[in-house]
């Protein structure tokens, strides 16, 4: 197996998997497909100087169980200290499977039950028209999070209430089509009245290019982001589906994946 | 008299002209009699439509901005169809709002079982920054809630359109806190809202055997008044609870598990003991679940024996 060309943040890619192995728990293919999006929300486009700053964006994970994901991002941006990422899992951590804002600060909503993050996020892109704020809400829904019938009751409250200081980007990993298959998912948040675009979730020229026509929107339309990603990307054995969903990696897998990774024993 | 649910609308008016951050949102029901607050705020008032554990969960989201929403619709849909909302997204997350419900136990009389709803106490007193708030008149909605509506708790305001018949002074109507209606010494009696009503009834059928009741009622069950009920009943040694909610969760379990240290005391209740399957008056529907004056007459001598 090759590692894959242009494959990007290899270094939270191995940190996510070495921290979920360390503490036995965790979610790795689905914190793979969503890494990506992840970084390049924090790094390109996130503006957040602490956690109570009212002119913050807000970035909501729906998808809670990818949140090994956001607490890499969280903590190569400085917002979560290596010394509690490493406690990830234990009894004492603020840290576990799923995403908790009692207990991390720039954590914006407690996800887990699919379908609730994006309804906070429509809310509080509500609050934010209410008060007259400038401030984006970002979300991130997994496709099997579609699902949810309250994903479809938000997107019509979202789009009633003309939030388009809104963006929701679905994780287009293909849950959902091995499961109960969506057909159309963009005509269907089109039919909601939301802007429909599409990029690659693994290319941040890709992801750029939609944030960039998001920004020009001059409609009153949320905004919906269908990126298309690979469940597990990154490390061919575990992408797609099956028994790789909530397993760990054995050594002998992690030494594999090190390998898929550009990282040799030494590093 | 005034119905709770027209003062709810008054209240949220009243409070809104000076309280920018109150957000009311209710699921297509009290649309009508809230366009006084809608006009005022148009910003501040959506109805969402049909879809109320969305609308929980977006109140949420209201929340977590500071703002202070304002949630109504119908008891059930409200509270146990929008119940993972409430759990996840105000329990857990420790948000604040305010949940006013209408249509108590019997309300919908005509209605039928969809529509009825008495497990609420049990679904939303187990939350540790939650309170039960249940006015039994428009004065005490509106003197409970302005008491309430800006703590930072799960502030559940339960509503009937069948208040009771009396009125307290106001000093007297403290959130927490229960009202002694009437002292007696032979038996305590135990109730809510309009079940104020049956509780003086039954006084003045003891009145004529010579034997006094004391009447407890409260328009607030979480916090519950612990003192004033341990100390009615160590007097009385006999009570009797009007629980107008599940047998298996309400008002009746919470009162026991209140008094189960006192010794040589008796213990009668009346609650929903089965699914309210039934059509009919509020009174139709209220007998049949047991709470005639005959069948409380039944206990209240069981409790004589």
């Amino acid at each position: 197996m090759n590692i894959r060309k242009n494959l990007l943040n290899k270094d939270l890619r191995l940190k996510i998997i070495e921290t979920i192995i360390n503490a036995k728990e965790g979610h790795i293919p689905s914190s793979l497909s969503i890494v990506d999006i992840i970084n390049f929300l924090y790094e390109k486009k996130i503006k957040i100087k602490s956690p109570n700053d009212d002119k913050r964006d807000i970035f909501i994970l729906s998808k809670g169980h990818g949140a090994m994901a956001l607490y890499v991002v969280l903590n190569k941006f400085g917002f979560l200290s290596n010394t509690e990422l490493k406690k990830y899992g234990d009894s004492k951590s603020a840290l576990g499977g799923h995403p908790d804002m009692t207990k991390i600060k720039y954590v914006e909503a407690s996800t887990g039950s699919l379908g609730h993050g994006f309804c906070t996020a429509v809310g509080s892109a509500l609050a934010l028209k209410i008060k007259n704020k400038k401030n984006t809400v970002y979300c991130l829904t997994g496709d099997g999070e579609c699902h949810e019938g309250t994903i479809w009751e938000a997107a019509n409250i979202a789009t009633n209430n003309k939030l388009n200081n809104l963006l929701n980007i679905v994780d287009v990993n293909d849950s959902a089509k091995q499961l109960m298959p969506i057909d159309n998912l963009g005509l269907k948040w089109k039919a909601f009245g939301w802007n429909v675009l599409k990029c690659n979730g693994h290319s941040n020229s890709s992801l750029n290019q939609a944030f960039r026509k998001f920004k020009n929107f001059k409609n009153k339309k949320p905004t919906v982001i269908l990126a298309k990603t690979t469940k597990g990307m990154g490390i061919p054995f575990m992408e797609g589906h099956g028994r790789w969903h909530h397993k760990i990696p054995n050594e002998e897998e992690f030494t594999k994946i090190k390998k898929l990774l550009g990282f040799n024993e030494k590093n | 008299m005034k119905k709770i649910r027209q003062q709810f609308a008054e209240t949220v008016l009243k409070i809104g002209k000076k309280d920018k951050n109150i957000v009311v949102m209710v699921g297509d029901i009290s649309h009508g009699i809230m366009q006084p607050f809608a006009k005022n705020n148009p910003r501040r008032y959506f109805n969402i439509g049909i879809c109320e554990p969305a609308m929980v969960n977006v109140a949420a989201g209201i929340s977590k901005m500071g703002l202070i929403p304002i949630v109504h619709t119908i008891t059930p849909f409200l509270i146990e169809r929008s119940f993972e909302q409430i759990k996840l997204d105000f329990g857990y997350q420790k948000l604040p709002v305010n949940l006013v419900s209408v249509g108590d136990t019997f309300d919908y009389s005509k209605l039928g079982c969809s529509h009825h709803s008495y497990s609420d106490l049990a679904m939303m007193n187990q939350f540790n920054n939650s309170q039960f708030i249940y006015p039994g008149s428009a004065e005490e909605f509106d003197i409970l809630f302005n008491q309430a509506y800006r703590q930072k708790k799960i502030n559940y305001f339960r509503i009937s359109d069948f208040s009771h018949s009396f009125k307290f002074s106001k000093n007297k109507i403290k959130l927490g806190k229960g009202i002694k209606f009437q002292k007696g010494k032979d038996l305590t009696i135990i109730c809510t809202a309009n079940f104020l009503n049956d509780a003086n009834l039954v006084s003045e059928n003891l009145k004529k055997e010579k034997k006094t009741t004391e009447i407890i009622y409260l328009h607030t069950i979480k916090p519950i008044d612990k003192n004033l009920i341990i100390k009615s009943v160590k007097k009385t040694k006999k009570v009797l609870i009007l629980d107008k909610f599940n047998f298996h969760s309400g008002l009746a379990n919470i009162c026991i598990n209140l008094l189960k240290d006192l010794r040589n005391i008796k213990i009668e209740s009346i609650s929903i003991n089965d699914f309210i399957h039934d059509y009919g008056s509020y009174e139709n529907l209220k007998n049949k679940a047991g709470f005639s004056q005959k069948n409380i007459m039944l206990k209240v001598n069981k409790l004589f024996k």
